[in-house]
Order: C-alpha cells, then structure tokens, then sequence
C-alpha cells in the first residue's frame, strides 16, 4: 500500500523523520516536500536505506516516490541500528574529517585561522584524504563564497571528497544562500557519518 | 633558465606574515598564506605564496613596510 507524506513548509529535519517513519509503516510511499534541501535530504535519506527513488518536480513542489528494497535491505537488525550506521563496520570504515570551526584550535582567533587555512591547504596536498569532511558551527564559514579555503576545497571536492554541510548552522550565520562547496546536510547525516566512520578527526 | 612554479616570501613571525598579507591584499596582488615548505623549513611556520611574475610587485608593496627574510623561487 503506498502511503503519502505530506512534508510541505516542513523545517528541517522533520522532512526525513517523516520519510523514516513511514518507511516503517509502508513498503512505498511518496513524499511531498516543497524546497530543494528537504528534497535532497529525503532523497540520500531513502538512497542510504538502499531504496529506490524517483522525483518529480512540478509548480515548485517535488514529489519522491520511494519503494523499498524487496530483501528488506536492512541487514543490520532494528531500523533504528541502520539509520545510525553499522556499528561492527566502524573499523575499517570510512575516515572522517569534522571541521567544528573556522579556526584550528583554540586561544587565539587570529593564529587559529590561519592554522586552519594551513591546514585546508596541506590536506588538499596531502596523499592520503578524509573520504568525508563535516562542517559545522562556525566551520561552515569556509564553505562559503569569500572563504579563503574555498579553492582548497573545492579541489578537494573535486577529489572525490564528500562534504556534508550543517544546515542549521549555515541558516543561524545567514550564509544559506552563500554555500559555494558540499551539500546542505542535517543532524541525521552527521550523526550517522560520524558513528559509521572506521577513523574520526576533529579539528 | 630553469622557470619556477611559485614563489615564497618567507618572515620571521606569524604576526609579520599577517601584516604582508593585509598589504598584498591592499595592493590586490593575487597571493596564499601556505605553510612553510618542508624542505625550506622544518618549523610550523607560514609565508606567502605567489606566482613569479608578481614578484617585482610583491616586493614593492612589502619593502619598508614590514620585514621579510627572503623570498624564495620554488
């Protein structure tokens, strides 16, 4: 039976609570949604549940149509354990950068950012690269347009580097509009890139 | 002739570097605060990197207002 979730003037994250809900209650549902990050979140939300989605945008409003997997595709027991990452992969699994601030470290505001930007610089140079990078509070700073990482980063994107971007924080500091590097990203997605993560670094 | 990548202005302090870089800026010379190379330096420090043939405008904004080391031709 497909059930319908209406997500319209939705802040975020319920949109994707809603989504993770009725997933509980229907094998496909169709998700309403009315601005394009609710839209995105839900979409990677159902992708990381191994569901398949199709969208349809028409008159400002997307619809998701989204069908589980026939063999359930929760392979790790309670939903609850697979929204949240696999806990028995953590070892070996992916490395995690969390950029928490604009500055590297803390005491001085001045010398802390330019030891962020030494570093921002130095990764991109790097060998070895953090599969994602997390930005949030005041770290979504460098994600912005004006960010004098964004060159960095944005190479490191280009990398294969996935970043995932608070949104809470980038509506709080009023940069939304600004965002130049990564997605838009939630509390679901950080929680559970952080706890399936096999390495977490945090500047 | 051997044709360098970049140039480094390198500084004594971190706070002399900053000073630089509020003049590059001011000047609008197109410049990165990057880590001191590894083979220049071993010591955490930062200096400025840029491209060559900006050098001569490099100088001239920093000369007399703030004291650089050298700049090197990488």
């Amino acid at each position: 039976m497909r059930k319908e979730v209406d997500a319209r003037g939705r802040a975020c994250p319920e949109p994707v609570m809603l989504t993770k809900k009725a997933l509980e209650e229907a094998d496909e549902i169709t998700v309403i949604v009315d601005n394009s990050t609710a839209g995105e979140n839900v979409r990677r939300f159902a992708a990381s549940r191994k569901c398949m989605v199709r969208v349809e945008h028409r008159d400002g409003v997307s619809r998701l149509f989204i069908t589980k997997p026939l063999h359930g595709g929760e392979t790790t027991g309670s939903p609850d354990q697979t929204v949240m990452g696999a806990p028995h992969q953590a070892a070996s699994g992916p490395m995690v950068l969390v950029i928490a601030s604009d500055r590297m470290g803390r005491g001085n505001d001045e010398l802390g950012a330019v030891l962020m930007r030494s570093f921002i610089h130095t990764l991109g140079e790097a060998d070895q690269r953090p599969d994602t990078m997390l930005f949030f509070n005041t770290g979504v700073k460098l994600t912005v347009q004006g960010s004098e990482v964004l060159d960095d980063l944005l190479a490191l994107c280009n990398r294969g580097v996935r970043m995932l971007v608070c949104g809470t924080c980038l509506d709080y500091l009023d940069l939304k509009d600004r965002l130049a590097v990564g997605q838009v990203s939630n509390m679901y997605d950080i929680t559970e890139t952080m706890l399936g993560a096999g390495k977490v670094i945090r500047i | 002739m051997k044709s360098f990548e970049y140039c480094v202005a390198l500084f004594d302090s971190v706070s002399s570097t900053l000073l630089a870089e509020k003049l590059l800026k001011k000047a609008e010379i197109l410049h990165k605060v990057i880590p001191v190379p590894r083979h220049i330096s071993s010591d955490c420090g930062v200096c400025i990197r840029f491209s060559p043939d900006l050098r001569g405008r490099v100088e001239q904004a920093l000369t007399g207002r703030v004291e650089y080391r050298e700049i090197c031709a990488l």
